[in-house]
């Protein structure tokens, strides 16, 4: 029997507050272990959380990118449950009124526009990090626990289950993680667990409307493993399915060394969080002022960036999409571009020799860049040299002309001398003048490759192939 | 109702280690509240809305600068088994095929 894919996703993103969601905790990254804690985050008796500002306004930027309805009331709620990540043995989290609801966010797959619903996006606080004394979960005898991360402002963002495959899924957590860094509210660093993602997969038969049982996938750390778990997944229901199988309603966690996702049998109790309204924290109510100055400032976004590059500046897909996933370099690009004129020379310019020495080096000055491109457009030197200039430019402080100048790579512009190199290269080579008259075509590579040698490569090769015609020609 | 078996359902989810006279004692209190409960389940609240907060407070917010945190000695006493600066605890979860 044939299967449709039904994926739906959650994902955690930390946001990019200085203090923690609920403290005055440092949220520094890579900190020494239980450093970055106080009475308030460990939950120790008395303490009094007040929800950071930042954090909310940051959610809120998130909810207006992802197209949500911002709800001018939202609650805290409280999440009991035992977990060694967990100091307070609850999370304050949105359970019934999230800040958040009912968006969507737009991709695309192979040139087509696809939309997935975002069901909601809520405002809760991270856990702590476990590390496991065997590297996985399952199969730890212990594990260590560091409280710095517990208490970080976290969004949840959860879609409809309207992702079809698990490419499709990988596709859109690209995409939702560019939105996230161009909105500036996270650093979306999967590495460091500051974007993750949870998978819930199930299947049913091809064309049925009834969802089949899922299963949720825990510990997917890069849009590798996304794609790749959720690949085995399906293929793994496929199996039991077919052998008359039923699937069962859990929990599994992907294992990247074994590319299988494996069981999580939790030694407790079935899960039973209690949740309550959060008695230390008032509801939160948002100004519609406040949320419309948010709106009117949001930045830029990621898609409608890729269609001004195209729509604008000449580019194709392929260079648009480069610039848009590699933010640095856009800005580069729109600093020395001419809007409304084609700039795909720039962009190429960009996308290759320079990408690869700006990743070593950093970026140069784009003025200096500006410099090289507008002596390659008077002819001043020839493509292959521009290559050299550049690589040039990381090292030197001189401009792209005075680089030109101080090594004396000007091209010969001057027919009637680079004319003289010709007829010079043909009387050294008179025998094999007579053989290329004689029908040795071939030899017309030969030709041009002794004069590029003779000028040391500073000759328009058009000029050349124009010239080498002319004295080949003339005498027979 | 309450029964025997909800009473300890509870004090296991809550970590609660009770006595045979405590599993009692919290049963009978329980369906006392119970009972509580259901003479207020008699009130017209069809035009009231619900309250989650005793007292209708605006959400103060808190700006966004970093503070005090406690010495890692500190955080560290509150556990049972530390090592090298992490708290230390036992086996979390079971893995299967
Ligand atoms: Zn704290």
């Amino acid at each position: 029997m044939k299967y449709d894919i039904v994926i739906g996703l959650e994902i955690h993103v930390a946001l990019l507050t200085e203090s923690k969601f609920l403290c005055s905790c440092a949220t520094a990254f890579g900190a020494p272990p239980n450093t970055q804690c106080c009475p308030v985050c460990l939950g120790l008796p008395g303490a009094l959380p007040l929800v950071n500002e930042q954090a909310v306004e940051y959610a809120v930027r998130a909810g207006l990118a992802l197209n949500c309805e911002i709800n001018h009331f939202s609650r805290f709620d409280r999440k009991n449950y035992f977990y060694p990540d967990l100091p307070k043995a609850y999370q304050i989290t949105q359970d019934v009124f999230p800040i958040c609801t009912n968006g969507y966010l737009e991709y695309y797959i192979d040139d087509v526009l696809r939309r997935t619903t975002i069901t909601r996006l809520h405002l809760e606080e991270e856990a702590g990090k476990l590390v496991h004394s065997s590297g996985s979960i399952v199969d730890s005898e212990y594990s260590l626990v560091d409280y710095n991360r517990a208490g970080i402002p976290l969004i949840e963002i959860v879609t409809a289950p309207d992702i079809t495959s698990p490419r499709q899924a990988r596709l859109f957590l690209e995409q939702l993680r560019l939105l996230m860094l161009y909105m500036g509210v996270s650093d979306t660093k999967m590495e460091e667990g500051s974007l993750r993602c949870d998978a819930n997969i199930s299947l049913k038969p091809a064309g049925s409307t009834v969802l089949g049982t899922k299963v949720e996938i825990k510990n997917l750390n890069s849009f590798r493993a996304l794609e790749r778990a959720l690949e085995y997944e399906a293929a793994r229901q496929s199996r039991v399915l077919e052998q008359g199988g039923e699937i069962k309603q859990e929990s599994r966690t992907w294992d990247e060394r074994s590319g299988r996702t494996l069981s999580m049998r939790s030694k407790g109790d079935a899960p039973d969080y209690r949740i309550f309204p959060e008695p230390d924290l008032p509801p939160l109510r948002l100004e519609p002022d406040w949320v419309f100055r948010i709106r009117e400032t949001l930045p830029e976004r990621p898609l409608e960036r890729l269609h001004r590059l195209e729509e604008s500046y000449g580019l194709s897909r392929y260079e648009s999409t480069f610039l848009v996933n590699y933010a640095d370099f856009c800005q580069v690009f729109l600093e020395l571009a001419e809007e409304g004129e084609d700039n795909t020379d720039l962009a190429n310019l960009l996308m290759g020799d320079y990408a690869r020495l700006a990743r070593e080096q950093g970026h140069l000055e784009p003025q200096r860049l500006a410099g090289l491109l507008q002596i390659l457009q008077e002819g001043l030197i020839t493509h292959n040299q521009g290559k050299a200039v550049l690589e040039e430019l990381f090292k030197s402080p001189l401009s792209a002309r005075e680089i030109v100048k101080e090594k004396g790579w000007e091209v010969l512009k001057d027919p009637a001398q680079l004319k003289g190199v010709v007829q010079q290269v043909l009387t050294a080579n008179s025998e094999l003048v007579e053989r290329y008259r004689g029908g040795e075509e071939k030899l017309w590579g030969f030709f041009v490759g002794q004069v590029m040698r003779t000028v040391q490569g500073k000759a328009d090769p058009q000029m050349v192939n124009e010239l080498l015609k002319g004295e080949l020609t003339q005498k027979s | 109702m309450i029964d025997r078996q909800d009473v300890m359902r509870m004090a296991r989810l809550a970590r609660l280690e009770l006595s045979e006279e405590e599993i009692e004692l919290y049963q009978r209190d329980l369906n006392s509240f119970l009972v509580s409960g259901r003479k207020l389940q008699q009130v017209d609240v069809s035009k009231v809305e619900g309250t989650s907060h005793a007292v209708a407070v605006i959400g103060e917010l808190r700006p966004d600068v970093v503070g005090e945190s406690l010495p890692q000695e500190a955080v560290l006493g509150a556990g049972p088994q530390v090592f090298n600066g992490f708290f230390k605890v036992p086996r979390i979860v079971e893995g299967q095929e």
